[in-house]
């Protein structure tokens, strides 16, 4: 059946989901009553009509500007940098950042073409000379093309007169050392702190 | 299945369906190879974190023998190289040298490449800042010769007849190296000012001390071995990699 197929074509292109997993989705869905397929297609389609990046951030929004822009209670001078929208949300159901952010929309990745124009550098660049930033905070995921990622940045960066950090290494809170992989913990080592 | 560890270093790591990953490795016995690490993408996979573009360490495979993709059912790390990350111009070689491997070497096994590229991260994650635009390029040039394609500058590439080292050298990419008076004639080439030919000279003797290159020699050299690669090597594929080490914007800070 070819319109079957083809919704579980689209699922199988969605991170994490192999071919099995979008044939359990569609199987699930066309079992549903029709409204509430009609709600989730009507939801799609809003998403793809209203949701856009964020005109300072890049971060996901409504409007010209998100919510965490549009928050004058937040902190423009304290700008926190990340790869994806995923990431700012997960800093916010952390709920501890009062700052804003900066998604660059991807990361450094030369062998699979992705370089420095393909990200929102240009914009953060922009922001800072700008000026009322103060500190900018590179949150940028703990992986080789993270790292760089945060390095180029911070070249980038080098001549203006602001702060500029870089999220800490370190061990999973509830864990216990004996799981903790190797590599994990030599970066722990690497990055740890002196206490006074 | 035949069960083989080698040494390997990865070259780059692509989530596959819902937990794995598939992992290309360059491995010294057995050439480059594609593998799948099963529930690598699981958050308490016994392959922890060590599945990182670049990591050395000793791979343990399960080899298909119908197919190109096997099996990796282990990697014990035994190098991360994360200084490679801490600044771009040794990342970006390091790349470079990784899509070379995956893109340029021959299939079959090639324990000098291998060689040569290990050699190689283990000296960009070590060498102090200044010595980095000569030894960047070092690195790549080292990786071409292990590969079978470094140029010649003794005598002619064409035709073995001496050259006159004096002033300007005739250097053609297409003839793979210098060219005497009487082939540069007939042949497109890049005249090398003497103090560039020199420079070029000892990039490629690794016994040599390294030479001193600015910002903008550095980057001429860059210009001229990149385009040796893709005469030579690329065979008209893009190398992304390469194009991103290419560029004067690392450099500069
Ligand atoms: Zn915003
Ligand atoms: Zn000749």
């Amino acid at each position: 059946m070819s319109t079957l197929d083809d919704l579980v074509t689209e699922f199988a292109r969605l991170p994490g989901v192999g071919r099995k997993t979008a044939q359990r989705l569609a199987h699930h869905l066309v079992q549903q009553p029709g409204e509430r397929l009609a709600r989730l297609a009507q939801a799609l389609v809003q998403v793809a009509e209203r949701v856009r990046p964020c005109t300072v951030c890049g971060n996901l929004a409504e409007a010209d500007r998100c919510p965490i822009c549009l928050d004058p209670r937040r902190d423009a001078g304290l700008v926190c940098v990340v790869e994806e929208p995923a990431a700012v949300a997960s800093l916010e159901r952390a709920g501890e950042f009062r700052g804003t952010y900066h998604v660059l929309g991807g990361r450094l990745d030369p062998l699979s073409g992705v370089g420095p124009e393909a990200l929102r550098l240009e914009q953060l660049v922009a922001r800072v000379r700008a000026g009322g930033v103060r500190e900018v905070i590179l949150a940028t995921n703990p992986s080789m093309e993270g790292e760089v990622t945060a390095t180029y940045v911070q070249q980038l960066l080098a001549g203006q007169d602001i702060r500029v950090s870089r999220l800490a290494r370190g061990l999973p809170m509830g864990g216990d050392l004996e799981y903790v992989d190797g590599v994990t913990l030599a970066h722990a080592l690497s990055a740890r702190q002196e206490l006074r | 299945m035949p069960l083989i560890s080698t040494q390997a270093i990865i070259l780059s790591t692509l989530r596959y369906g819902e937990t794995s990953k598939i992992v290309r490795l360059a491995t010294r016995e057995h050439g480059v190879q594609s593998a799948i690490a099963k529930g690598a993408s699981r958050p308490r996979s016994r392959f922890g974190a060590a599945l990182q573009a670049l990591s050395g360490g000793q791979a343990h495979l399960l080899l298909s023998e119908r197919r190109d993709l096997h099996t990796l059912t282990g990697f014990d790390i035994t190098t991360l190289p994360v200084r490679l990350a801490s600044e771009v111009s040794r990342y970006a070689t390091a790349t470079a040298l990784a899509e070379l491997m995956l893109r340029v070497a021959p299939p079959d096994p090639h324990p000098e490449a291998f060689d040569t590229f290990e050699a190689a991260l283990a000296l960009l994650e070590e060498a102090p800042p200044p010595a980095l635009p000569a030894l960047t390029l070092r690195c790549v040039w080292a990786l071409v010769g292990a590969l079978g394609f470094a140029p010649v500058l003794e005598v002619c590439a064409r035709d073995g007849r001496p050259i006159d080292a004096a002033g300007t050298l005739p250097f053609s990419t297409a003839e793979g190296g210098a060219l005497c008076r009487l082939c540069a004639q007939t042949h497109e080439v890049t005249d090398l000012p003497a103090e560039s030919y020199q420079a070029l000279a000892a990039l490629l003797d690794a016994t040599a001390a390294l030479p001193a290159l600015d910002a903008r020699h550095a980057s001429a050299h860059r210009r001229l071995l990149s385009r040796y690669i893709r005469h030579h090597l690329a065979e008209g594929a893009t190398l992304t990699a390469l194009e991103f080490w290419q560029q004067p914007a690392w450099s500069v800070g």
